[in-house]
């Protein structure tokens, strides 16, 4: 008698775990993606502890010699105007996870938006206008449009925000499309239908939490596309107008390496690098997990 | 016959794209683009003169004519003169589109075997330690900023190994091609292998799972005659798809940072000054010419899905 109830506790988690469990559960089996976690949560701290002033604050000071070496007071040297290496990079965080944050949310709005709505209407005029609209989008060449756009919007702060957003949307929209196809055909839906919802109203509670891990994925995508364009539009002169990123910092590092001094070259690329790296494991291990076709645990 | 009708209605069907590319393009540089009237002044104009510069660059006619006008040169293929220089933008076009093709497609072609040869190795030994070891590799390579391996590959050959030259373009003969060529051919194979190695074997994987790749498996037949009878055939559609869609975006944004970085002048780095200075000219020749590049090459990628594969038809 007694071993019938501790058999159902051993039952329950198999039967009434939810697909989101699930994918959690193998997420958290997952030895590289909690390591690229863990990276971008180191990062995400030093970015939170620059927005409260803990450190970071004096990247803009000349704080000693021009070029020092690593020392107890400089940790990574100074640059060429005497800076403190080390404030700048973790400054720089900071503006990479403004930009990566901003980029990815805007673009997973307007993709999931317009990407449901040319789904929910596949076929129609609506439809043909969002296709319409990525094609013409995706057939200008990346960096040709955000230098445009960031040149257009010269002087205002939020031009590459902008045109990132404007470029990254489009493919997340595609892929939104896809599912919402998919998903329209279900019973829930159909059910939804035949009680006289209004199409936005379906499309807001029922089909779009539905495209929910879709859009997770694809968001992490963005962040790091968003945080590797901004290095190369800051190296153009297009991208962050005010404060310090890594690009900027690789920009003027390029008069500094012919000279002989690498500290600034390689203290902003390896943070840039060590950031990338954990947010593609940890993509990685979001899409496996995601995943519908995969079955088991 | 059935290619040519094919063809024609096809471009027909392109021309939305290209009408909403070259006016997209068009509203940023009338209304967000700097003004050049004042750079061809001399000092001190008289209004007659600023008028004169006006109506030359075209500023002084309603948007819709302009962008009329914009279309005609495009059908035409001549969009006039540099605003900047005076130069005929057909010759500056001339002279700097070979040098981009000649600087990029050694690293295209290279980037792309070389993904499809690691791809193809990690997909055959699926789960094994040179599977792990190659897609490690690619995800380091992803992860690495163009611009920090353009810049570390100029400190190791130019500044350290002193092999290469680190700037400009002085080619004459092949010797000195292969020497201005090989740094930015290294760097953008480099930054492509990541992504094109995962890309061909997520592809190559899921062809080699397929019921008949196995029974061919079981029935003995060599890696060398599954992989080029069986699996690489059904994964051409991909493939293709893939490098066809990469050359607009590969012409245009990879030789615009690598031009600009290594000063060669290329058609990027031309691009990339007339954006900065405004010269209307060749970035609408730019910005035309892609869309309808685009075009084509959505139209010769259909053509190619149906030389691989006779089941698709050109409708």
């Amino acid at each position: 008698m007694s071993a019938l109830p501790t058999d159902l506790i051993g039952l329950e988690p198999a039967i009434g775990r939810s697909p989101v469990r699930r994918a959690a559960g193998r997420l958290l089996a997952d030895r590289w993606a909690m390591l690229g976690l863990a990276i971008v949560l180191l990062f995400f701290v030093i970015a939170l502890g620059v927005w409260a002033g803990l450190w970071g604050g004096n990247w803009m000071a000349s704080a000693g010699q021009r070029w020092e070496g690593p020392s107890t007071r400089h940790w990574l040297g100074t640059t060429i105007l005497g800076q403190d290496i080390l404030e700048r990079v973790l400054f720089s965080t900071r503006t990479a996870f403004e930009i990566g944050l901003i980029v990815a949310l805007a673009s997973s709005m307007l993709g999931a938006l317009f990407g449901a709505l040319s789904g929910y209407f596949a076929g129609t005029l609506i439809d043909s206008a969002v296709l319409w609209l990525t094609g013409v989008l995706d057939a200008i060449p990346f960096y040709l449009f955000v230098a445009a756009l960031a040149f257009a919007l010269k002087g205002n702060p939020w031009a590459m925000h902008i045109a990132m957003v404007a470029t990254f949307w489009t493919t997340t929209a595609r892929l939104v499309r896809g599912e919402v196809i998919k998903l329209k055909e279900l019973e829930f839906v159909e059910a939804a239908r035949a009680i006289g919802l209004h199409p936005l109203t379906i499309i807001h509670r029922h089909i779009l939490p539905n495209t929910f891990h879709i859009l997770l994925v694809q968001a992490t995508i963005v962040f790091v596309a968003a945080i590797k364009s901004e290095v190369i539009l800051s190296f153009l002169g297009l991208g962050v107008q005010d404060g310090v990123s890594w690009g900027l910092m690789i920009a003027e590092s390029t008069t500094e390496v012919t000279a002989g001094h690498y500290m600034n070259f390689v203290a902003a690329s390896s943070f840039l690098f060590v950031l990338v790296m954990g947010f593609n494991l940890f993509a990685d291990g979001l899409q496996d997990a995601l995943d519908p076709k995969r079955s088991g645990r | 016959m059935d290619l040519l009708t094919y063809t024609l209605r096809k471009l027909i069907g392109g021309i939305p794209l290209i009408l909403g590319v070259t006016l997209i393009s068009f509203v940023l540089m009338v209304h967000f683009g700097p003004d050049k009237t004042y750079e061809l002044l001399s000092k001190n104009p008289t209004a007659e003169e600023i008028a004169q510069v006006r109506s030359q660059l075209g500023y002084d006619q309603p948007f819709w004519v302009r962008y009329g006008n914009y279309l005609g040169q495009l059908a035409s293929f001549d969009f006039g003169y540099s605003d900047s220089t005076g130069e005929r933008v057909a010759s500056i076009l001339s002279r700097t589109v070979p040098i981009s093709l000649a600087l990029l497609a050694p690293g295209f072609v290279l980037g792309n075997l070389l993904g499809i040869v690691l791809g193809l190795v990690a997909a055959w030994h699926r789960g094994r330690w040179i599977d792990k070891a190659i897609m490690g590799f690619a995800v380091v390579g992803m992860s690495i900023s163009f611009l920090v391996v353009i810049i570390a590959f100029q400190i190791v050959f130019g500044v350290w190994l002193g092999w290469f030259p680190v700037r400009g373009w002085n080619v004459h003969d092949f010797s000195s091609y292969l020497h201005y060529v090989t740094v930015p051919t290294l760097a953008s194979v480099f930054v492509a292998l990541g992504y094109n190695t995962r890309f061909f074997r997520a592809v190559l994987v899921e062809e080699m799972g397929r019921d008949h790749v196995r029974t061919a498996r079981a029935y003995g037949a060599g890696p060398v005659t599954i992989l080029y009878r069986n699996v690489l055939r059904n994964a051409l559609i991909p493939i293709i798809t893939r490098i066809m869609f990469s050359i607009p975006l590969v012409v245009i944004s990879g030789s615009l940072l690598i031009e600009s970085y290594f000063g060669i002048p290329g058609v990027g780095k031309a691009t990339f000054d007339a954006i900065t200075s405004g010269d209307q000219p060749i970035l609408k020749s730019v910005v035309g010419l892609t869309a309808v590049l685009f075009v084509l090459i959505l139209i010769v990628n259909d053509i190619l899905y149906r030389a691989v594969d006779p089941r698709v038809s050109l409708k």
